[in-house]
């Protein structure tokens, strides 16, 4: 075996192995899990006990805290005292004037320190009107957010309840990508069959096709367990998830018609045929339907497509890596098939 | 032969049915210890069933290429 037809099966799975180790190793940032507690009333002094995620409570110095109304009001923190490295106290006194006089008013936390940088756990403590709370500025303005400390070093964007598992964006979310790659190889070889009439494309876009799907099966299960843990449960309404195991269901269809028909001519042009039907009802099923109605993925019913803090750049230097791989990987079982079933052939053309 | 095949079948139906019972049922202890450490142990899962799915591709690959040999064999 040279190494001239061997170098992209070995990268990709060095390229999968990169992915592998950088992406389970390379920490998150850090972040709050809970606070204690979650109400107060306006005009009061409250405690508010902080769990941290990666943070360095104890070991860092200078620790600043905040309370946030919206852009421009903020209260600053009394106090700042450090239990542990994940665990702290922030006193904070809820000013008895508020610039609006909504009844309910949600505060984010902001806790900033040198060694973890600044990080928010949004909607933190609802704080309740008073009767006699007045409509104004007061403190709300004093208290300006500047100077915001950056931490230092590669680390993955700490996400609540995703926590770690935003890792799974290397896994879950590069299969399908390479999925829909491969499928695109199966559908070039089945529009190639029917052009050519060569059996050899219809193998060709049967071993693409049978990856895809596998890989597709494989989106699912992963995607389930996922879910649980995010999501809290295996399988939800959701219609991305219902559309794309309809998706699913189409290609396993072309599975069984395959295996069928035992007269080659016929079962090639049937499932070249039918392989282009099932692509153009997965377009439509995984990627329009889903962006027209609520979907908990992201990209989807008003959600922000893929961006912002859910693929930051850190992110990308291992979510790319891992769908070139998938695909390299994926290419080189399709190609395992595809020579067993070019052996396969030979042998019935012999007999 | 066919008693052979029903009880392979039982087997696996019911490592199947312990599987399911002892995720659905000891939800709150098993899931709990998943959920440690930031949930990585939930990535950890994902990358076992992805590890999983590739080895029975290659397992029911070899058994057809095993089928192959022996035709080929018969024939010689």
């Amino acid at each position: 075996m040279s190494i001239k037809g061997l170098w992209w099966k070995i990268g990709g799975a060095l390229i999968f192995l990169v992915v592998l180790i950088g992406g389970m190793t390379i920490p998150t940032r850090s972040g709050v899990t809970a606070t204690q507690p979650s109400n107060a009333k306006s005009g009061e002094s409250i405690i508010i006990s902080v769990v941290g995620y990666n943070t360095h409570f104890k070991s860092a110095q200078n620790h600043r805290a905040w309370l946030k109304l919206d852009l421009i009001h903020a209260i600053k923190s009394s106090q700042f005292i450090a239990k542990n490295e994940n665990e702290a106290t922030l006193t904070f006194s809820v000013p008895d004037q508020f610039p609006s006089d909504d009844q309910v008013q949600p505060l984010t936390l902001i806790i900033d320190n040198e060694m973890d940088g600044a990080f928010v756990q949004p909607n933190a403590l609802f704080v309740t009107l008073n009767d006699s709370t007045r409509i104004g500025n007061g403190p709300w303005l004093s208290a300006a957010l500047s100077n915001l400390n950056k931490s230092e070093g590669i680390k993955f964007p700490y996400r609540n309840i995703l926590n770690e598992t935003i890792r799974n964006t290397f896994f879950h979310v590069a299969l399908w990508f390479a999925m829909f790659l491969l499928l695109i190889a199966g559908l070039y070889h089945a529009v190639m069959y029917l052009r050519t009439g060569l059996y050899d494309h219809d193998i060709q876009s049967a071993s693409f096709n049978k990856i895809a799907i596998l890989y597709g099966v494989l989106g699912l299960l992963t995607g389930s367990v996922w879910a649980k843990f995010t999501w809290n449960t295996f399988w939800t309404t959701d219609v991305k998830l219902n559309m794309t195991a309809i998706a699913m269901l189409i290609y396993l269809a072309y599975l069984v018609l395959r295996g069928s028909s035992s007269d080659h001519d016929r079962r090639a042009k049937l499932s070249a045929s039918y392989s282009i039907f099932a692509f153009l009802a997965l377009i439509p099923l995984v990627f329009v339907i889903p962006r027209l109605t609520d979907s908990l993925h992201p990209g989807n019913g008003g959600n922000p497509a893929l961006g912002g803090e859910d693929l930051d750049h850190t992110l990308r230097m291992f979510f790319y890596p891992s769908i070139i791989a998938l695909t390299m990987l994926g290419t080189w079982m399709a190609t395992l098939l595809l020579r067993y079933e070019r052996l396969k052939e030979k042998i019935f053309l012999k007999s | 032969m066919n008693n052979h095949l029903k009880i392979k079948k039982f087997v696996s139906l019911s490592i199947i049915m312990m599987f399911w019972w002892g995720i659905t049922s000891a939800q709150s202890d098993s899931l709990d210890f998943l959920r440690s450490t930031g949930k990585i142990y939930a990535v950890v899962t994902v990358i076992v069933v992805i590890f999983f799915g590739i080895v029975i591709f290659l397992f029911r690959l070899d058994n057809k290429l095993t089928k192959l040999e022996n035709q080929i064999k018969n024939e010689q």
